[in-house]
């Protein structure tokens, strides 16, 4: 275990070092964080503005900003520790350079998860905890609710980790994962909103088809004392369930994956 | 002339068949291109919970149309030659375009313009499920329809001008993406993507008509959902015209002064 956290230690180092060789680039990372949370606050502020409207979907617009903190918080992971290393993936399996990852005498998915970070985008972190201290500075909040929503945001990040590696794992056969990142961007921009502020049937879709729901909506209802027993305990089965799920389909991807060349 | 019309020919046939060999990928950029649809989802349920059962004198049915006609005409007028331009410049891909006999505008105008031809068929399938499945009704005045293509086809040169102009930024600068998205930004809220422009506060809306995006976008979604007339559609005609020429010279401009700049990778 210690091995682990002293590898994880040098990984970030050397990324870090990596990354400050181009500094210009952070002018265009801020920029696209800018861009990220004005289309977030955005959606959620034009649903408020007009008159007579008091909640979307049973929640005060506090309410609702916690869900887009919690929102910038989960894009800041994304972009920050999940893609930068999911996106190598394929690459590597085309490669044939997933060989040089195989053969190291440590584990292959914990290589590939924590081996790049674009600490560029940690911005976006710090915007989404910004909001959420900001929401909840107007909101009545108890300390056990906080605490429920931190483990309960850790299984969000568990399941956004658990999609994204599952399908990126697919890149073992599909040669090329791109496109279904780009089309869970898309569902997942959903999560933006409260999962109340959708249609019923597409309510259910959000929360057990494409967990998105459970990625904000839970841990912002954790925060505000409105979460129902079942979602409290679905949330961590379904993380769980999943981390098993995509652990054994890691391993099926690599017992069947045959290098570049051969 | 006929000389031009068939280099136009030969890059538009040979653009057409590698849209074909990438058909999977152009259906998955149409579905991940969701935002409309997550705005339309939020603002039906929105009206169905209000009191009247409407809001700003929408129903859910208005709201259903309104973003199905955003859904399709953004996927109209969908750019992404900032990329291309990008990727080109940094990695000197540029310079064997540079030895055509064609600025390499062209090219990329109708590799865009190819795939639309190859998009529109499955996306007037889908929007006829989405339609039944929501309720959404479109406009029967058959006039609207010739018009709503002028405006998408006129938003869709004007936004490819800007963008292209953007992606030659990377001249100069690293973060021609990142400029991108603000742009698209401004394009999505001003265009009415989130809301119809008219849910916007008063002096949002004053600032928006000085700009092409409500004509792009929310102006053809308003023609098609039957909430605006052929009138507005010729003023709009008329604007994005007139954006059109001052997006081409800046294009120029900015090509012109970049390419002094551009010295290849390894040159």
């Amino acid at each position: 275990m210690t091995r682990y956290l002293r590898l994880m230690r040098i990984f970030i180092g050397a990324t870090v070092a990596a990354q400050m060789e181009y500094r210009a680039n952070f002018v265009g990372a801020v920029l696209a964080s800018l861009g990220e949370v004005g289309v977030a606050l955005l959606g959620i502020s034009v649903l408020f503005f007009q008159p007579g409207t008091q909640t979307v979907g049973g929640w005060t617009f506090r309410e609702a900003l916690l869900v887009t903190g919690f929102f910038m918080l989960t894009e800041g992971f994304i972009s920050v520790v999940v893609q930068p290393n999911m996106s190598r993936i394929a690459e590597a399996v085309r490669t044939g350079n997933m060989d040089f990852t195989l053969l190291k005498p440590i584990d292959a998915q914990f290589n590939v998860s924590t081996r790049y970070l674009n600490i560029l985008r940690i911005p976006d972190l710090l915007i989404g905890l910004g909001l959420i201290i900001y929401a909840a500075s107007g909101l009545t909040i108890s300390a056990m609710g906080v605490l429920v929503a931190a483990v309960l945001y850790l299984s969000s990040l568990v399941i956004v980790y658990c999609i994204w590696l599952g399908l990126s794992t697919t890149a073992f056969w599909f040669v090329k994962t791109q496109n279904a990142s780009e089309l869970f961007n898309g569902i997942f921009g959903a999560a933006r909103f409260p999962v109340t502020a959708f249609p019923v049937p597409i309510r259910f879709l959000l929360t057990f088809i494409v967990p998105v729901a459970l990625i904000t909506s839970v841990p912002a209802q954790a925060m505000t004392g409105q979460l129902t027993p079942v979602l409290a305990i679905a949330s961590p089965l379904i993380a769980a369930a999943l981390f098993i799920g995509t652990r054994l389909f890691w391993r099926k991807a690599v017992g069947s994956y045959t290098s570049a060349s051969s | 002339m006929s000389h031009t019309i068939r280099k136009i020919r030969v890059i538009f046939a040979t653009q057409f068949a590698q849209m074909v060999e990438y058909r999977a990928e152009v259906i998955i950029w149409m579905l991940s291109g969701t935002l409309s649809l997550i705005m339309m989802l939020v603002w039906m349920a929105q009206a169905e919970g209000s009191p009247g059962g409407q809001v700003n004198g929408y129903s859910p049915a208005e709201f259903a149309s309104y973003f199905l006609s955003t859904w399709f005409v953004s996927q109209l007028i969908v750019v992404w030659v900032t990329y291309e331009l990008d990727f080109d410049i940094r990695q000197g891909q540029l310079s064997p375009k540079l030895m055509r006999p064609l600025d390499p505008f062209w090219i990329h105008y109708l590799g865009h313009l190819s795939e639309r031809l190859f998009r529109l068929l499955p996306m007037l399938g889908l929007v006829t499920v989405f339609a039944w499945l929501s309720g959404a009704r479109f406009t029967s005045d058959w006039r609207v329809y010739p018009a709503v293509f002028a405006l998408a086809f006129l938003g869709f040169t004007a936004r490819f001008l800007w963008e292209y102009t953007v992606g030659l930024l990377a001249f100069w600068t690293e973060s021609s993406n990142a400029f991108h998205e603000l742009l698209w930004l401004a394009y999505a809220a001003l265009g009415g993507m989130f809301a119809p422009l008219s849910f916007y506060p008063v002096w949002v809306q004053n600032i928006a008509v000085w700009t092409p995006f409500p004509y792009m976008l929310g102006l053809p979604a308003q023609l098609l959902a039957g909430k605006a007339t052929l009138e507005q559609a010729t003023r709009g005609v008329l604007v994005l015209l007139a954006w059109l020429v001052i997006f081409a010279a800046l294009r120029l401009l900015v090509w012109r002064t970049g390419l002094k700049k551009y010295g290849a990778v390894g040159a």
